[in-house]
């Protein structure tokens, strides 16, 4: 298995913290809220750590705000004691989708884009094994311009994109347009911590594509230290986006046991240094021992000394996988 | 199939041969030759490099100064013995070239030089992703591998000419070489400036500087240096869609560091330039398998009749001739060593 750090410009903490990112909080808690309020809405109480299966009585409480979450003390891996149903989850999100058209913030994920797909280019060579079949998984509906970049950057590779439907808790729609695409990897960078079932989403994607198949995921990762300082106080923390915060060892222990072999892990994120930066020097009274003094007399450099420590300590906000079916 | 194995020359690289063959599980050492015996070796040891074939080995490992090298290669060869032998493939390309025709006579007999740094992990990595294609065609590349001197430099026979053939082009920098030729190719016109800064008594170059092309354009530049006092293993390798680099090189010193692969490829703005700095992701090795590795190519060669692909007697002569065409391309280093070569016969 391998550890690749990512190494990148520091963004600016407006990526994360502008009027936008803010409005799409707002939307999301209140459709949170909405549907805490409607008394048809089903929920399915975790009784496990959905990562590594421990029992939930040996988790700690995360955070009581709205839903309630707890983190694994086994695993780390932060997790909503109780779900929706994963067809009104997709509802949810397509409607914020349908209200953000014409506003298609894509032009800005430029980089982003070039790096999943120099992700794949540099996973292909380095596996000697040609991937020139790719399904993109619900990707696409939330980064309109992605499909785009594809053909304009992505060269000698086919890209297919399965769009956000409805699901039910098995994705057996998922299951048979994947089936039906016989892709030789695919990329799903925006949905583990998303989805009701993530164990249930990865059963799925296994059993629809042939041995072999390469699967590229990301998601947000628990064991950031924008997580360890901030805890649910996390700008990127957005409940109904985070019902799953996988770590590191909570993603491995669930791929295992699903049956997919783990060729590559990382911690990409390039956004935790910025954010504790903005909040130590914009929060009054915010005295942790250490941190305080350190982002307070923080530059650039060193902001950035910090954030390729934490990559290379697996340590970020965002992780990477690849597996193997 | 065990092997029975013989090694001349039992210093430090002998007994890093000895362990690698232990670990691999295909060898047996039956004896071991240096000019003194060592009363705690694990195996038989014998003062006279002819005492070995007494012992009825299959394979002779040749760890012994460059000088010696090609003596101990022919002979074993001659005997009908498969050969392991350490880098440089002794002192200029006619040793090698004598060590090939005895490779030559010898029939099927594998003959194999340690030219390890190609089975560096990192190495290996930045070799499959260029293969791969995705990089594109490769431009040019830069290699920088140099240490401080060595422990009493001014008496190690390495740097006594007479012995080794040349400093530390020919000791350290020709792993280098042979990694620039192993992805471009042979390269053939050369420019270099080769010089003694620090050890100025010493006959040989403490700093070597060469730039070469090869027959399709690709340029190439080295400088292999004994004052590089931080010691520093770095390869970069420039491509059409990004680059790759290697710092750091794990040896048996540990004083290069850990291996780091960095690899990017570009980002393109909207006219299709590149964007500068672009994204670049980081792989470290921390486990020098080369060792193991050589080792375990050598046994598939000998008993498995497996082609070899790194330490051919082919490419240790095309590695040595680039090392003497960069001697030969300064030509006020070659006045230097004619110098010496005339004051060395006045006084002998």
């Amino acid at each position: 298995m391998q550890t690749p750090v990512f190494l990148d410009h520091l963004p600016d903490f407006e990526t994360v913290a502008g009027e936008k990112p803010e409005q799409y909080r707002l939307t999301r808690n209140k459709a949170l809220l909405d549907l805490m309020l409607d008394c048809s809405t089903d929920w399915t109480p975790r009784q496990a750590c959905p990562a590594c299966g421990r029992d939930r009585l040996k988790s700690r409480n995360f955070s009581q705000t709205l839903l309630e979450f707890l983190r694994c003390t086994e695993c780390n891996t932060i997790y909503a004691q109780r779900v929706p149903d994963q067809k009104v989850l997709d509802q949810l999100r397509l409607e914020i989708i349908e209200a953000q058209v014409g506003d298609d913030p894509g032009k800005d994920r430029e980089f982003e884009f070039t790096s999943l797909m120099n992700w794949v280019s540099l996973t292909e060579a380095r596996l000697q094994r040609r991937l020139d079949k790719v399904v993109d998984i619900r990707f696409a509906s939330q980064a309109p311009r992605w499909p785009e970049a594809t053909r304009r950057l992505s060269h000698g590779r086919s890209w297919d994109f399965l769009s956000l439907t409805p699901e039910n808790t098995e994705f057996d729609e998922l299951c048979a347009r994947l089936a039906h695409l016989s892709p030789k990897a695919i990329l799903m960078p925006a949905e583990l911590d998303r989805v009701a079932d993530p164990e249930a989403l990865m059963r799925a994607i296994k059993q629809s594509v042939a041995s072999g198949t390469v699967i590229f995921v990301a998601s947000s990762c628990a064991d950031g230290l924008e997580y360890e300082i901030l805890g649910a106080d996390s700008p990127s923390f957005i409940p109904l986006d985070r019902l799953t915060v996988f770590s590191i060892n909570g993603f491995q222990a669930l791929s295992a046991r699903v049956g997919l072999s783990v060729l590559e892990v990382s911690t990409p994120g390039r956004l935790d240094a910025v954010i504790l930066d903005r909040y130590f020097k914009g929060t009054e009274n915010a005295n942790i021992p250490f941190w305080s003094g350190f982002f307070q007399e923080a530059d650039k450099n060193r902001l950035r000394d910090l954030q390729i420590l934490l990559q290379r300590s697996l340590k970020s906000g965002i992780l990477r996988f690849v597996l193997e079916a | 199939m065990t092997l029975r194995v013989a090694i001349i020359g039992y210093g430090k690289m002998g007994r890093i041969r000895h362990e690698a063959m232990e670990r691999h599980g295909g060898f047996h050492v039956v004896v071991a030759c240096d000019t003194a015996v060592d009363p705690a070796a694990s195996c038989p040891m014998v003062t006279d490099p002819m005492a070995v074939y007494d012992y009825n080995p299959d394979v002779i490992v040749c760890s012994v100064p460059n000088k010696m090298i090609p003596d101990v290669v022919c002979t074993a060869l001659a005997r009908g013995k498969h050969v392991f032998s350490e880098k440089p493939p002794g002192r200029n390309s006619e040793d090698v070239r004598r060590m090939m025709g005895a490779e030559k006579a010898a029939g099927d007999r594998v003959l194999k030089f340690g030219f390890n740094h190609r089975v560096h992990d990192a190495i290996e990595e930045a070799k499959k992703l260029i293969d791969a294609g995705t990089m594109g065609e490769l431009y040019f590349m830069r290699g920088v591998y140099g240490k401080a001197g060595g422990p009493n430099y001014a008496q190690n026979w390495r740097n006594d000419p007479a012995q080794s053939g040349g400093g530390i082009l020919i000791d350290q920098g020709i792993h280098m070489l042979d990694l620039f030729q192993m992805f471009a190719g042979r390269f053939r016109d050369v420019q270099s400036f080769v010089q003694r800064n620090f050890w100025t008594d010493v006959p040989v170059e403490d700093n070597a500087f060469a730039l070469m092309k090869n027959a399709d354009g690709i340029v190439a530049s080295v400088h292999s240096s004994a004052t590089q006092w931080q010691h520093t293993f770095r390869l970069e390798l420039y491509l059409r869609n990004g680059f790759v680099s290697v710092d750091g090189i794990l040896s048996a010193s540990g004083s290069y560091g850990t291996e780091v692969l960095t690899v990017a490829l570009n980002r393109l703005d909207e006219g299709g330039n590149p964007i500068p700095n672009p994204e670049s992701q980081e792989l470290r090795f921390t486990e020098d398998k080369s060792w193991d590795k050589e080792i375990a190519e050598f046994y598939a060669a000998v008993a498995e009749d497996e082609p070899l692909r790194c330490g051919t007697s082919q490419q240790a002569l095309d590695v040595m001739e680039l090392v003497e065409a960069i001697y030969a391309a300064d030509p006020e280093w070659c006045r230097i060593v004619q110098d010496h070569k005339v004051q060395e016969n006045q006084e002998g």
